[in-house]
Formats: C-alpha cells, sequence, structure tokens
C-alpha cells in the first residue's frame, strides 16, 4: 500500500551548498528535529533546552519540491497538530545530524580522494597545506557539479533517503528516523520585547572572536538607552575580562530601540559562540530580548546567485537566572565605572 | 592610580605583537617595566640561558606616552604578564577587505593603561577603537614584580660583527632539519665566517652496552665570506655555539624588524650579546653560548665521544669510530701477558692442573654431557681456567671444534674488529688460522688469543655443566 501512496515528501535540488551551510550552522547537537511542511522544512536544535537553533530550507532553495502530508485524519498520532489548528500540517521526526550534514557533503568525495592522492604525493602541497582542508573550488566545497541531490520521505517510520548522482555515480543514502520528541520552542514573547537591534553578522563575530581568547566562562549582554548602547562583556575568563561595545560607529546598530532604561542578561559563553558559524555566513543580526530575558539573534544570509533570495537562521538563548546575573553585574559595574576612569 | 598611560598606532600594535611573538619563543611570561623614557618588555627563558629585553622609546614608538608614576613607584614600574595573553589582544584584526569609513574593522588606536594602588584592582587595561565604531576594551591581571636583568659586559666582549640581517635570514635556510646548535667561527686565511649547525642528540642503538648513536649526523658548514659583513673583529679560529632555536626566533624577528643585526661576544661559555635597532626600538638578546668545559664534562657524563664541540670537527668521524669499536680495540691492543683481570679471576677456577679428568665439577652436572670431540681430550680439564698461558692455549684447541655456534660467532667478532680497526693483519684473527698456530706451538698463543679478541665472558669449565661438551 505504501508503495501506491505517492511519498509524503520528494524535492531535488541541484546544489547541496546552501543546504549544508544552513545545517552546519546548528550544527552544535547530534540530533536534529525535522518538520517537513508544504512551505519547508524546518530543521530544530537543542541545547539543554537553554539553546536553540533553527534552520530552514526554504522550498525556493529545491527545483522541485513536493509534499503529500496527511491531512488531519490521518495525523491522529500527532496530536500537537491537532492543537494547533492555524499551523500548517507536517510532518515531523529527528536525523542524525552529523550523519546528514556528512551526506550532503558527499559531492566531489571523489575530488577529494584524488586530493588526497595528490598531497600524498606531492610533499608541497601536503605540508603547506593541512591535508584535509577543502579547496575553496573543489565541487565538495561547492556542493555541486552536473550532479542532482533528491530528497524523500516516503511514509511515516521510513527512512530519509537522499541520492545524490553525480557523473554516473548514484550515491543512495537512507537516515533513520527516529520517534520525534517535539521539543517545544524556548518561549520568547515577541510582544514584551525589552530591545531590538539589527546589525552585521559580522561585527557580532569579531566581537565574540575579541572576548574569547580569554575563554570566558559568562556572556554578559547589555543594551541601553545611552552609551554605549550595546555592550557585551565577558566574565571569569582565565587571562583577564574583556568588553566590547559599539558605542562610537555611526553605521553599526541599523535599527535600535530599548524599551526600559537597560536591559542587560548573562548568557554561557560557549553557547553564544556555538552560533559563530551563522555569524560566519550571514550578513546581518537581530537582537531581541523579551522581558524574560531571553535572547534572540536571527540571522538573515543572503543566497547568492540565481534566486537572490534570503533565508534565516533562528537562536534562542536561555539567560542564568536572575540571581546570579545581578551579582556579576555588580561586579561588572565596578569594572566599568574603573574603565571609565583609565580612558 | 593610573601610573602608566600610552596609546598605540596600528602599526605600532603590529610592532608590539611582533616583539611579544618572538619572546612567546623563548618564555610564557614577559615583564613589563616602564620608566619616564621607555618603556622596557623583558623575558629570561625558564632554563636561564636566554634573554630577552625590548626598549620602546617614549617619544617616538608611541603616539602617546604618559609615565605618571605613583608614590609607590616614582621612579619606575614593573609588571609581569602572561605573553599569551598580550598576544590575543595586541594583534593586528584584519580589516575585512571593506575601506568604506565605518565598515573597517581594524585598529585605530589602542590605549593602554595601567592602573595600580591601594585598594585597587591592579590591571592593565587596554581599549581597542576599531575605526568601524566598535570598542574593545581588555582588562588584564598581572603581579607587580620586579624584572630580572641579565648582565653583558661590553668591555669584555672583544669580538663583534654586524650583518644585514636579511641576509643572515637567507642563510638560516639552509640550516639542516632538526639541528640545535650552531657554532659560529671564524677563518681568516680564507677570510670566511662559518656557520656550523649540528645536532648532538643521539638515540639508543639498543645492545647490552647501550650503546649510543647520532640521531641526525648532519653537519652543515654555510661559510660567508667576510665582505657580507661589516665591523668584523673576531678572534681567528673562536668557535662560539649557540642555540639554534633561540638564533632563529631572534632571525625571524631581525628580519622583519630591522636592517641590521649586531653582536658582540667573548670565549665560549660567556654570554653573547645580539642587538638590532628599528625606529623608536631596541632589541637586545642575551644568550648563554656553550663552553669548552660544559661540553667536555658532558662528555664524560654521556658515552658520546663526539660531544666534542670545540675545534674544527674532523674529530667526530674518528670520535664516533672509536666509540663503537671501543670494547674490542681495547682487548686488542692489550699486552700479551695475561692481563690482570684473567689473573684476578683465576683463584676463583676450579683449578685443576693435572691432566686426569674430574672434569664436572658437581654444581654443573644438570645437564647431559656432549660427546668429546676426538683428540681434544688430554687437555679439555684446564681450558681458560688456568693462569698459565700454554693450558688456555690448549683449552682454545680442544674447545673451538666442539661449539661450531660459538665459533660463528667469533669470526664474527673479529671480523667487526679488522673491519672497524682496519687491522693491517686480518687473517691472524681467523679461527682456523689461529687454531693451527695454537696446535703447532704453545708460546706463541697468549698473544693470538688476545689479538683474536676471544675474552670469554664465562670460563668454559664453567658451561660445560650445560651439555656443551661430552665428558
Amino acid at each position: 500500500m505504501d508503495a501506491q501512496d505517492p511519498p509524503i515528501f520528494r524535492a531535488v535540488a541541484s546544489s547541496t551548498r546552501l543546504l549544508y551551510q544552513l545545517l552546519k550552522a546548528i550544527n552544535f547537537t547530534n540530533k536534529v528535529h525535522v518538520e517537513i511542511t508544504a512551505e519547508g522544512i524546518r530543521f530544530s536544535t537543542d541545547h539543554a533546552r537553554v539553546m536553540q537553533g533553527v534552520a530552514h530550507w526554504n522550498k525556493t532553495l529545491f527545483t522541485s519540491y513536493t509534499t503529500n502530508i496527511p491531512t488531519l485524519d490521518d495525523s491522529n498520532n500527532n496530536p500537537d497538530d491537532e492543537d494547533d489548528d492555524p499551523t500548517p500540517p507536517s510532518v515531523t521526526f529527528q536525523l542524525s545530524l552529523p550523519t546528514l550534514l556528512e551526506t550532503l557533503q558527499i559531492f566531489g568525495a571523489a575530488d577529494a580522494a584524488a586530493r588526497q592522492a595528490r598531497s600524498d604525493v606531492d610533499p608541497y602541497r601536503s605540508t603547506n597545506l593541512r591535508n584535509n582542508r577543502p579547496d575553496a573550488f573543489s565541487n565538495q566545497t561547492l556542493g555541486m557539479s552536473n550532479g542532482t541531490c533528491s530528497l524523500s520521505y516516503n511514509s511515516e517510520g521510513d527512512p530519509f533517503s537522499i541520492i545524490l548522482e553525480e557523473g554516473g555515480v548514484k550515491t543512495t543514502c537512507n537516515l533513520t528516523t527516529y520517534v520525534p520528541e517535539i521539543p517545544e520552542d524556548i518561549p520568547f514573547d515577541i510582544e514584551d520585547l525589552g530591545f531590538k537591534i539589527i546589525t552585521q553578522a559580522r561585527w557580532l563575530l569579531d566581537a565574540l572572536a575579541e572576548l574569547a581568547p580569554a575563554s570566558p566562562e559568562k556572556l554578559a549582554i547589555t543594551a541601553s538607552k545611552t552609551a554605549p548602547y550595546l555592550k557585551l562583556t565577558s566574565v571569569g575568563g582565565a587571562l583577564g575580562s574583556g568588553g566590547i561595545d559599539f558605542a562610537q560607529g555611526k553605521d553599526l546598530l541599523e535599527t535600535f530601540t530599548v524599551r526600559k532604561k537597560k536591559w542587560s542578561q548573562t548568557f554561557k559563553f560557549d553557547m553564544v559562540k556555538a552560533a559563530s558559524e551563522a555569524m560566519r555566513i550571514a550578513t546581518k543580526v537581530s537582537l531581541r530580548g523579551d522581558g524574560q530575558g531571553v535572547l534572540s539573534m536571527q540571522f538573515l544570509v543572503e543566497i547568492g546567485g540565481e534566486g537572490g533570495g534570503v533565508c534565516f537562521l533562528d537562536f534562542r538563548f536561555v539567560p542564568y537566572a536572575d540571581r546570579d546575573d545581578e551579582e556579576t553585574e555588580s561586579g561588572e559595574d565596578d569594572e566599568e565605572e574603573g574603565m571609565e576612569v583609565d580612558g | 592610580m593610573v601610573v602608566l598611560n600610552f596609546t598605540l598606532s596600528e602599526d605600532g600594535v603590529a610592532v608590539l605583537h611582533d616583539a611579544l611573538a618572538c619572546m612567546f619563543k623563548f618564555s610564557d611570561e614577559v615583564c613589563l617595566e616602564a620608566r619616564k623614557e621607555k618603556l622596557t618588555l623583558t623575558t629570561l627563558n625558564i632554563s636561564k640561558s636566554a634573554y630577552v629585553c625590548y626598549s620602546f622609546a617614549a617619544n617616538r614608538f608611541f603616539s602617546r606616552y604618559k609615565f605618571e608614576g605613583s608614590p609607590q613607584y616614582r621612579e619606575k614600574f614593573s609588571c609581569q604578564l602572561y605573553i599569551k595573553s598580550l598576544l590575543a589582544i595586541f594583534r593586528t584584526r584584519q580589516g575585512g577587505g571593506e575601506t568604506a569609513p565605518g565598515r573597517d574593522a581594524s585598529i585605530e588606536r589602542c590605549d593602554v593603561a595601567i592602573d595600580d594602588g591601594v585598594g585597587k584592582k591592579s590591571r592593565l587595561v587596554a581599549r581597542i577603537s576599531f575605526r568601524n565604531g566598535i570598542t574593545a576594551s581588555h582588562s588584564l591581571p598581572y603581579e607587580v614584580k620586579a624584572p630580572t636583568h641579565a648582565k653583558f659586559n661590553e668591555h669584555d666582549a672583544g669580538n663583534h660583527w654586524a650583518i644585514s640581517s636579511k641576509t643572515l635570514r637567507q642563510l638560516m635556510d639552509h640550516f639542516g632539519p632538526g639541528i640545535e646548535l650552531l657554532d659560529i667561527n671564524t677563518d681568516e686565511e680564507s677570510n670566511l665566517v662559518n656557520f656550523t649547525c649540528f645536532t648532538e642528540k643521539v638515540q639508543k642503538r639498543g645492545g647490552v652496552n647501550s650503546e649510543t648513536v647520532l640521531k641526525k649526523p648532519l653537519h652543515t658548514n654555510i661559510a660567508v665570506e667576510m665582505d657580507e659583513f661589516d665591523n668584523v673583529q673576531v678572534e681567528d679560529k673562536l668557535h662560539i655555539i649557540i642555540s639554534v632555536k633561540d638564533f632563529r626566533a631572534i632571525l625571524q624577528h631581525a628580519q622583519i624588524t630591522s636592517g641590521e643585526l649586531a653582536t658582540r661576544y667573548s670565549n665560549p661559555g660567556r654570554p653573547m650579546k645580539l642587538y638590532y635597532k628599528a625606529d623608536g626600538i631596541k632589541c637586545e638578546f642575551i644568550l648563554m653560548t656553550v663552553g669548552e668545559k660544559d661540553a667536555k664534562e658532558q662528555r664524560h657524563k654521556t658515552p658520546r665521544p663526539n660531544a666534542s664541540v670545540k675545534g674544527p670537527r674532523p674529530e667526530l668521524d674518528a670520535a664516533s669510530h672509536r666509540a663503537s669499536s671501543l670494547s674490542t680495540s681495547a682487548r686488542q691492543q692489550a699486552p700479551p701477558e695475561p692481563t690482570p683481570r684473567t689473573v684476578a679471576q683465576a683463584p676463583q677456577q676450579p683449578q685443576n692442573p693435572t691432566p686426569a679428568r674430574p672434569r664436572h665439577p658437581p654444581a654443573f652436572d644438570l645437564r647431559p654431557p656432549q660427546l668429546p670431540p676426538p683428540g681434544t681430550a688430554q687437555s679439555e680439564d684446564s681450558m681458560f681456567m688456568g693462569p698459565a698461558p700454554e693450558d688456555e692455549a690448549d683449552e682454545d684447541h680442544q674447545w673451538a671444534p666442539v661449539n661450531p655456534d660459538e665459533d660463528e660467532e667469533e669470526e664474527e667478532n673479529a671480523r667487526l674488529e679488522w673491519n672497524s680497526t682496519s687491522d693491517p693483519n686480518p687473517s691472524t684473527l681467523r679461527i682456523s688460522s689461529y687454531l693451527q698456530k695454537s696446535s703447532t706451538g704453545t708460546d706463541n698463543t697468549p698473544p693470538d688469543r688476545q689479538t683474536s679478541g676471544l675474552d670469554p665472558t664465562q670460563r668454559l669449565s664453567q658451561v660445560r655443566g650445560f651439555g656443551l661438551f661430552a665428558d
């Protein structure tokens, strides 16, 4: 009967590069939660319920995209869908994220093997280029050649299959699907925004790179109506502490609204750092904090080439508990004052 | 209270980074010493064999420099910091290829302040302003500590030369891999300065006497004409030896910093100074050179005669050669009379001058006896144990055919010997000829035995019981 039914989902893409890049940005856990809707695929990862990353594969990324999602009567075993009537019907399952990423890199794998062999022979290359470093123009990096990548998911419980064809070589990968955990999204109250700042993703990346060498434990983010407007401070580093402020630049912050006088929260540094891959590929970032202290980072990734569209990556972070927060804040304040005296 | 306050330009940050990166090759920590007219960074490596000192002139290197001092630190202030954390701060940031104002993420200026005093957190605060308007401030804890300075007596150091650091850096390309030491010496006759690099790293070759061989028996000599140098004044044939690792680190920095590198030194075992200057900075390195005495001591301690670091080194070959054949040649050159060792051991042996056949001492009865080879029986008992050399000869006579294995070994030994010592008369070492001699006459056998290097580790009488010989 399965064979007669059209598959739940089938899509074909000519390049896996962007698909790979988007997924890699949220690569901080083993399992990825997949949700297929008629508009695209949503991947979400979750770290100890305090950090969440979401990537979307919009259907525009594919050359063809068809879904046959069972309607309400079929989705009895998905009570969540019934609860949220307005949300479009969807199919959910989990996949192993590292495996999925590896699969999407298969294009040009033959290339890579050839390069490896070459570097073995040619000592200059092997000593001067790190062996496994991909060539910027290899098919593997570009994620394409004259091949195609087709994804399909036949029916619930079936493996998620990815077929990559390239130059007469056809690779079929069947990835085991797992029962979805239905992790709830970290609640973010869009009605109760503490602040909203849009800036270049690169500045955020630079700021983290600036603070990272001291290997701090926590990162405090402060948005205030007066200078320094936005300030990132590292707390608890072994080699000293640091702070970045975005006070001076004219074009630094595109949008800047702070509702109260000041919004300040502390997050685990390593978690925010886990989003740095997203900062690398994105052009802009929208930072928002809600009344509860949850931080949302939304990255806008521009798709080069023919489509010229945009993709979004969402991250949400739960802050350290308030009590902690106040303690560290008071400590920071001391330091800030000290710095002002120095300057 | 702010003790020190200075501002660096983007280039200043780069220069400071280069200096710190060079220091990092010597040590993990740096001592910063601030005075009114200059800022000094010094470090001493962990083995206290190398000292690095950079002085930055207050009025030239910095865009702004102010040593405020405090009641505690009126003249100077010094503290110690981790180089690693400084390196992370004072590094050049890439502009990201965007040159538009407000987009460029490169450094505009870097303000550094040291804040110290009673009731204050001791922090070095570096505030970096980027061209795009972002400001990063880092505060580093430090330890207030007086620096250790190495002393160098300029008057004693009569030898000196200077050379373009670029030229010297290029010479370094020819240094072999895995080398450790660099010998700098001059040859006035041929008007050359030699840079000889080598290593004394040895590896165990295994074996019983734990023989060691050179790991990298490669000696690279780079001869440079004296014309390349300025101000050469060096005692002829003076060999000064320094560590290549330090030398490399210095040259790397010298090349990017300055045009000319100069050096002063006196004798082996005394410090050597290398120094160069650039706009506003003075770099000074004091390296301990390997002394002759050190080398000799080393030679005594470790069984490697090739550790001789002084002198042109043709002895390397000869010496190592001697090392490998030490045990055998010693025996060969021994005088014909019985060596003291034989004599000393003799009393311990079960003496039995009579040719009756009490062949096994009861202690050796463990193994089944072997059949004696015909015709050798008469003198079996006295083998290797009699104090009289004639007996020994007889013993050998008996012994040789019995144990073909040992025979082979013997021959191998012999071969080794004449190969290594280039004995002019190898045929005398052959067991066969030796046996002939011993059978014909007993008088000349002792010297023969010595020559052949037959020095048994065990008396034959002791092994007799092991079943190698027949009753």
